[in-house]
């Protein structure tokens, strides 16, 4: 536990570095040297508070979603690949913001687009728990990879048939994920959804510890298996259709960050919830930091980042599963 | 460029002029939004075949009505074969197939250079005037223009006032090198797109620091949604309050005659707005 908290503690100080490196970083950063003039001041206030301090909340909220989601759901499943990405439910909540979008519901009524986003999710989460489902790691990973090709080729659909040849080009953009440009709104949008699932992604510690011994150990020790698979379905749909609803596709998060954090606090699962979630918002906070930093015209997109630093750790992991496995 | 490729090329770009020498066209077919702005400016109705289907809901508003006079195209190879056109005219980026079919049907196609400034508006429209028989129209089109940029040049010493052609969506910002460009300069404004070549690339962020007076939004598709038009009620830029013209995008990317009279209106709302501002 020691070294738990001291991990925290660590995590708790970078963030505090990387949050005021996002505030001070963007692609106008050089207004921060000191304004010159009143209205040079005006600027900078309206930059720092209509601009980059709804990006650094939403970065958080979005980060610790992607890292929770990951840490409950290879618990629950009991499988090191677990991921929200590779479940199919980013997809199924993409879909469901794309649905939103473009059949101009989210112009009507703005709430429409993390709703449908997380009913997306749901269906998905849903789908790739029912199929696979105790069928070991490639089993539900097949699932993952089933459900994920059927919500894409409804994202895909949904755009054959958009009113608005430019949505093509618009949504493929979407879809690479990016904080860029979004305001208070969005993270009011978001935040009520997101922080619900993760409370409830939270909870489910117990039960997953109690899991990790196995099915039958779990019910003898007075775990109810239905309502836990329940709790994570809803806590993940919440979180991360929500999450996805207003940012667009960011993969590997929540990859990544219960198998950083494991090698500090322990396989324990219901240890890995907070400091995955946390590892969750400084990964997607530095990626985010990097698409601005890098030098490149247009920003590099935060989804396309992840997966490029994600997908190595993925190979690994199945590298080392491969040689681990008889 | 070997002599072999250069031959060839020639003998490519004569096709057109051998083929026109004889009877003019009567089912022409164009497979580009800017080719359907400059026909339906350059012939009569009943020598066009089809034009785009972005004709209609794209084009030049104040030539819609004869746009939907006129059958379109989805610029498919087969569709375009079988309106047994004489005479077909493209952008530049005709694929392989459509070429390789209308050669072997022995129709000929006429692809037009992208062009940006005036001199190319010039050069191109003099090219596809020459092709439909319609020569002397095509003189008196950019006689108007002209006439347009002389009124134009007359007002120069207004100052100029800083524009930013601002979709919404950020990474499709006109630069330099653009007719936009092209129609901003010579309505007296600064495009401030133009530190890039050719389209650029602002956030929300850099749409404050470049201090534009007026963003100018482009209007595609514009009754139906897209995230675009959500990105512009972005609060930052509420709060800024800036003035904002719409303007239709497709048109001001056409390098035709027309685009002289779009910066002569153009330079008429900037004064409006010029006038009203403290």
């Amino acid at each position: 536990m020691k070294r738990g908290t001291r991990l925290v503690m660590v995590m708790s100080a970078m963030l505090l570095v990387l949050a005021a490196a996002s505030l001070a970083t963007g692609r106008g950063g050089h207004l921060l040297s000191g304004p010159t003039d009143e209205a040079e001041a005006r600027l900078l206030r309206l930059i720092l508070w209509e601009l980059r301090l709804p990006r650094l909340v939403l970065a958080l909220l979005v980060g610790a979603a992607l890292g929770l989601s990951g840490a409950v759901l290879q618990g629950l499943t009991r499988n090191p690949l677990a991921e929200p990405g590779l479940l199919g439910v980013s997809s199924g909540a993409a879909l469901g913001a794309v649905i939103a979008i473009y059949t101009g519901l989210g112009f009507l009524w703005s709430l429409s687009i993390p709703l449908l986003g997380l009913a997306g999710a749901f269906g998905a989460t849903a789908l790739t728990l029912t199929l696979g489902g105790g069928g070991g790691v490639l089993v539900l990973i097949l699932a993952g990879a089933a459900v994920s090709g059927l919500m894409l080729a409804g994202t895909a659909l949904a755009l054959n048939l958009a009113p608005n040849p430019y949505a093509a080009y618009e949504i493929t953009q979407w879809m690479m994920g990016s904080l860029a440009d979004r305001s208070w709104h969005e993270v009011l949008l978001a935040a009520p959804f997101v922080l619900a699932g993760s409370a409830l992604l939270l909870s489910t510690g117990r039960g997953l510890d109690a899991l990790s011994l196995g099915e039958l150990q779990a019910t003898s020790l007075g775990v109810d298996l239905a309502r836990l698979r329940r709790r994570v379905l809803l806590g993940t749909a919440l979180a991360v259709g929500a999450a996805t609803a207003v940012t667009g596709a960011i993969g590997f998060i929540g990859l990544l960050a219960p198998h950083l954090v494991r090698a500090r606090v322990g396989h324990q699962p219901g240890r890995v919830l907070w400091p995955a979630a946390l590892c969750g918002a400084l990964l997607l906070l530095a990626a985010d930091l990097a698409t601005r930093v890098v030098p490149l015209q247009p920003e590099l997109k935060l989804g396309v980042l992840t997966a490029l630093v994600g997908t190595p750790f993925f190979l690994w992991l199945v590298w080392r599963m491969k040689r681990v496995a008889p | 460029m070997s002599l072999r490729t250069l031959s060839a090329a020639m003998l490519l770009a004569a096709i057109p002029a051998v083929c026109m020498a004889a009877e003019p066209p009567r089912r022409i077919v164009s497979l580009n939004l800017c080719v359907d702005q400059l026909l339906l400016q350059l012939v009569p109705n009943g020598r066009i075949a089809s034009l785009t289907w972005l004709s209609r809901t794209e084009g030049d508003p104040q030539l819609l009505p004869l746009a939907f006079a006129v059958p379109v195209n989805h610029g498919g190879a087969e569709e375009v074969l079988a309106a047994h056109p004489d005479l077909v005219i493209a952008g530049r980026f005709t694929t392989g197939t459509t070429r390789r079919l209308l050669q072997s049907a022995g129709v000929p196609l006429l692809e037009i250079e992208p062009a940006s400034d005036w001199e190319g508006i010039r050069r191109t429209t003099r090219q596809i005037a020459e092709a439909v028989h319609a020569s002397a129209r095509g003189e008196e089109l950019i006689a108007a223009m002209d006439a347009d940029l002389a009124r134009l040049h007359s007002r120069q010493d207004r100052a100029p006032v800083r524009v930013i052609g601002w979709g919404g969506s950020g990474d499709d910002v006109p630069g330099r090198d653009t007719v936009f460009n092209t129609i901003l300069e010579a309505a007296g404004a600064i495009n401030l797109g133009a530190r890039d070549k050719g389209p650029s690339s602002f956030d929300i962020e850099q749409v404050l620091l470049s201090h534009p007076q007026v963003l100018m939004r482009g209007a595609t598709y514009a009754s139906s949604p897209a995230l675009r038009n959500r990105i512009a009620e972005h609060p930052a830029l509420r709060a800024q309050g800036y003035r904002t013209l719409t303007y239709p995008e497709a048109v001001y990317g056409c390098a035709v005659p027309r685009a002289a009279s779009l910066a002569v209106q153009l330079a008429k709302e900037l004064d409006g707005l010029r006038g009203g501002s403290p």
